[in-house]
């Protein structure tokens, strides 16, 4: 066993998982006997490690983070606590993910966030050796150890799953190994989404568009009438206002909204699908594509979103939107943040729950914007201050929100619109062409040309001639309309590229806001690209609502990094606290649905085990 | 002859006639070969197989999985239009082409369109009844959207098939008038007689259909605008020049006029003149008389007649005559591009005098209606303007 000085971080040698542990990180169970509520600490120690890793490699912002982390957690029967298993929980990297990673302030700053997981920290530190150079290219590992209910272990699995799937749709170069072993049955799950179609969003992040992540398949009808993919439209972005009654950070910077909606699955064609949305889902993300796991994330509809119409007017689409709570879920599904279903409204039932109908999705960016050079811990404070409060600063920048999310929701429903109206009409021209040939082929009175026309389709007399002509002339044409989808040409055109991004496509950064008229390749890249709005004129644009962003979120004097300020710290205390609660009382039903679908293999472990 | 002789002495016409000889010469010299390419006048059965084996040529895309498409000449292309003295305007015999393509959202509802027009001839062709175009749109005026999309379809289909659009069965409504020495029988047995009165006759519809033509006249004056036509008719021009025809397309002539124009060229040779305002507009009317326009170079040995000479008012008139500036007019950046376009076109080369006009209207930059005359006197464009530049040869 390797001794190693305090503060290492290093797992040296050349094998995917080092055998030489740096440093436990133990934590004991509260003195009452039962666990504290604590927050998933993988999950914070991951969110953290990838601003670490962002912030280290951001040379261009546009290059996206690629590299593999194994994520393992082992759990046996506890010897300090009845009932519960002792987890010991591994994250490494399989090769290197840092250049230049400075580890002993790595160690120093996320040791600064491990207070708020845990009351009591046990470092251990071992003689030996370790490698002097420190700042070539290292893989990496850390450990650390919990006692707690297998309940809770339950939980914690999910909520790393979670979001590990919501990490992937916006990091798509990044892989998880997660593996669960307890009491010696192992399960292990690969969380990748190599080589799938995805958007460059810019600032390093890639939305991956195919929609079976977001949607199931049984739900998709005819598969040759939809595309494989979703079609997102970027939103115009918007700064968001802090109230000024949240105790938070001073930030040197704003926060910046950016919406982006599209409909799953994408309709080729779309005509009877127009406008009947069944549902919506919502996806939220913090900076640098970190999935947003609010402190209410288990009881979002107390919120801001608990308003369906706080983002959306959804009578303009004459749709009625409530919560909804029964989530039907997919093993494979990226789990929304938040759901709604469409309710017959009025008495119409035409809208009511139609499975078949397409479901609006809506991706929220909060990203943070500032002049100078922003710091991983900042970064993680801005993090913290959404995941405590996003619910207040929505709630204070509503009418941008609504305003912007509205504009692309509507340019979405557009485009289908105008989809729908070139397929009405090319039915209407098909039945002129078919009509007009059928007056002819009726009229004439040359017998030969009559019996060739009729041979020729293997038509035994007009109207069944009629009929096919009509048939073949549909096939043909919808066969071409069906594959003008922009994305079909912009799959051939992406495969020939040399993009080391493989499948992704990037936004282009000019600006527009034309609707897609049809859909050729050139107006999905219009519709795809950013809105114009430089920094400057989004500031413009809110000074006259709202006191300059320097007063809503006062600036510090230096850019110099910092700890978190203890507001910070207690905004992300409250978030571990107010976890617990909701995770507790979220309890039997939601809980077992989600561990019986995803862990399906484990369930001996649930009952008593043998004993070591 | 049963006219008349209302006009001036013989001696009057002795420039003119002398004018028809060196064309008649032309002529002679040139041969009269028959107009090859373009399109001709087809039979009802030879237009009834011809939209016969498109629907067939359709039909077999269809069984081959293949997705039907017409191939169209590009008529308003310059680069498939070329120019011969002789005829004017005309498509060169292997042109671009283009197609309407039954499988792309762009033009599957052109490609219906034609085939519901060519139903529609083909049913009119098969009754022996005519239509004209303002027909055809209004039978589904919706579907067709304007009156233009249709008349670009019917000369495609005449374009495509290589027939006149008579042989379609399609007439242009005629809004030209005629008035001198001419009298014909219609198609259907009715004798006209365009003799000068106070009013003048309305071309007929049916160009091919009249037969029977008779005329003395000594030349023929095409007039552009209907106000200066009535003007002459007010002055008794065609008595006072008698034996003469006018005639007016009332600006861009239709296709009938320019049919009839034709039609007295070849079957009498008589000189025929333009009396247009000094403007581009009237120079590009006038070269469609002349030489035919972009859009029906197709039909052009049908409708050109070379032979045209402009007679007035030219340029170098305002300066000669000293017309004051106050009855010329500024060119404006419209005049100024078209006359560009029209020195920019092939058979300006050939015409030194027609371009040397245009160069001085372009120096000047001044434009002048043929009312600017009317500063001399009320009655100067009949009594000493015209009877002056047809005696004296005042042409070009």
């Amino acid at each position: 066993m390797r001794a190693l000085a305090r503060g290492v971080l290093w797992g040296g040698g050349n094998d995917a998982f080092s055998s030489g542990r740096l440093r436990k990180l133990r934590r004991l169970p509260s003195a009452g006997g039962h666990p504290e509520a604590e927050p998933d600490a993988a999950s914070e120690i991951l969110r953290f490690l990838i601003i670490h890793w962002k912030c280290d490699i951001d040379v261009s912002k546009g290059a996206l983070l690629e590299g593999q982390l194994e994520i393992s957690i082992e759990g046996l029967h506890s010897k300090h606590q009845a009932n519960a298993l002792h987890c010991v929980t591994t994250i490494a990297s399989a090769g290197s993910l840092f250049g230049g990673m400075v580890l002993k302030k790595f160690l120093k700053e996320i040791q600064s966030i491990l207070p708020g997981i845990s009351a009591k920290l046990t470092w251990t530190s071992e003689e030996g050796s370790y490698p002097q150079d420190m700042t070539g290219v290292t893989p990496f590992q850390m450990t650390f150890e919990v006692d707690e209910k297998p309940r809770t272990l339950m939980t914690d699995c999910l909520v790393i799953k979670h979001f590990l799937r919501k990490i992937i749709m916006v990091h798509p170069k990044i892989r998880f190994n997660f593996s669960i072993k307890v009491n010696g049955i192992l399960s292990t799950e690969i969380f990748g989404v190599e080589n799938e179609p995805t958007l460059n969003l810019g600032n390093g992040i890639a939305l991956v568009v195919d929609s079976q992540h977001y949607v199931s398949r049984p739900n998709f009808g005819t598969i040759e009438s939809h595309c494989s993919r979703i079609h997102p439209v970027l939103g115009h972005p918007v700064i968001l206002f802090i109230p000024e009654d949240v105790a938070g950070m001073d930030l040197l910077g704003e926060l910046i909204l950016t919406p982006a909606a599209a409909l799953c699955p994408s309709p080729k064609v779309s005509s009877n699908q127009l406008n009947r949305i069944y549902s919506v889902s919502i996806f939220l993300y913090g900076p640098l594509g970190l999935p947003l796991i609010l402190s209410t994330w288990e009881q979002p509809m107390t919120t801001f979103f608990k308003d369906t119409s706080s983002l959306i007017d959804w009578k303009k689409y004459h749709l009625c939107m409530v919560p909804n709570l029964d989530l039907n879920l997919d093993r494979d599904l990226v789990l929304p943040d938040v759901s709604y279903r469409a309710e017959s409204s009025e008495g119409d039932q035409s809208h009511n729950m139609d499975p078949q109908g397409q479901t609006l999705l809506l991706f929220l960016f909060v990203d943070f914007h500032s002049a100078f050079p922003v710091q991983q811990m900042e970064i993680w404070g801005v993090y913290t201050l959404l995941t405590a409060h996003l619910n207040a600063i929505l709630v204070e920048s509503h009418s941008v929100v609504q305003g912007c999310i509205q504009f692309t929701v509507d340019q979405v429903l557009e485009q289908h619109h105008q989809a729908a109206k070139a397929q009405q009409k090319l039915q209407a021209s098909l039945s002129v062409a078919v009509n007009s040939i059928m007056s002819i082929l009726t009229g004439s009175t040359r017998s030969s040309f009559r019996k060739m026309c009729l041979q020729t389709l293997q038509a035994a007399d007009t109207q069944e001639f009629g009929t096919k002509l009509h048939k073949v002339f549909r096939e043909i044409t919808q066969h071409q309309f069906l594959h003008h989808c922009s994305c079909e040409v912009k799959q051939q055109l992406t495969l020939e590229k040399k993009d080391s991004a493989q499948g992704t496509e990037d936004v282009p950064d000019n600006s527009s806001r034309e609707l897609l008229a049809d859909t050729n390749e050139q107006a999905e890249n219009k519709r795809l690209k950013r809105g114009s709005l430089r920094m400057e004129e989004i500031r413009a644009l809110h000074s006259a609502r709202a006191p300059s962003p320097s007063e809503a979120a006062p600036r510090r004097p230096e850019a110099t990094a910092a700890p978190l300020t203890p507001s910070g710290r207690a905004a992300f205390k409250a978030h571990g606290r107010a976890l617990a609660p909701g995770r507790v009382s979220r309890g039997s039903r939601l809980e077992d649905v989600l561990w019986l679908q995803e862990v399906s293999n484990l369930s001996e472990w649930l009952s008593p085990s043998p004993g070591p | 002859m049963a006219f008349a002789p209302m006009g001036p002495e013989a001696s009057f016409f002795e420039v003119l006639d002398r004018h028809r000889e060196s064309l008649l010469a032309a002529l002679r010299r040139g041969g009269q070969e028959p107009p090859s390419g373009g399109s001709r006048v087809a039979s009802s059965s030879e237009v009834l197989v011809s939209i016969e084996n498109i629907i067939q040529d359709i039909i077999t895309s269809l069984a081959r999985n293949e997705a039907p498409a017409f191939t169209i000449d590009n008529r308003s292309s310059w680069e498939n239009i070329k120019f011969e003295d002789s005829v004017g305007l005309q498509m060169v015999s292997h042109c671009t082409t283009r197609k309407i393509k039954s499988d792309s959202p762009k033009s599957v509802k052109k490609f219906a369109l034609i085939l519901k027009i060519l139903s529609m001839i083909y049913k009119l062709v098969q009754s022996n009844t005519y239509a004209t175009k303002r027909d055809i749109y209004y039978t589904d005026s919706q579907l067709f959207g304007n009156q233009t999309v249709v008349d670009n379809i019917i000369n495609d289909i005449s374009c495509m098939l290589k027939v006149s659009r008579r042989s379609l069965h399609i007439l242009s409504t005629s809004k030209g008038l005629i008035a001198g020495n001419l009298r014909y029988i219609e198609e259907d047995g009715t004798k006209v007689n365009c003799t000068c009165g106070a009013t003048a006759v309305a071309v007929p519809s049916n160009i091919q259909g009249i037969r029977n033509l008779v005329t003395d006249a000594k030349f023929v004056l095409i007039v552009e605008k209907d106000a200066t036509f009535q003007r002459l008719l007010d002055d008794n021009f065609c008595n006072k020049l008698s034996p003469c025809i006018m005639i007016t397309g009332k600006g861009v002539p239709d296709l009938n006029t320019r049919l009839l124009v034709k039609k007295l060229w070849d079957t009498f040779h008589v000189p025929v003149f333009t009396l247009v305002d000094a403007d581009p507009h009237g120079i590009e009317i006038m070269c469609i008389y002349k030489y035919g326009s972009m859009s029906m170079s197709f039909e052009a040995h049908h409708l050109t007649v070379p032979a045209i000479r402009w007679l007035g008012l030219l340029p170098s008139d305002l300066k000669r005559l000293n017309v004051p500036k106050d009855s010329l007019i500024p060119l404006t950046n419209r005049d100024q591009m078209k006359l560009d376009s029209i020195l920019r076109r092939p058979y300006v080369t050939c015409q030194p005098f027609w371009r040397k006009e245009m160069e001085i209207m372009a120096d000047s930059k001044m434009k002048a209606e043929i009312q600017a005359l009317t500063f001399l006197s009320s009655d100067y464009l009949s009594r000493v303007y015209l009877p002056n530049k047809l005696k004296f040869g005042g042409w070009i």
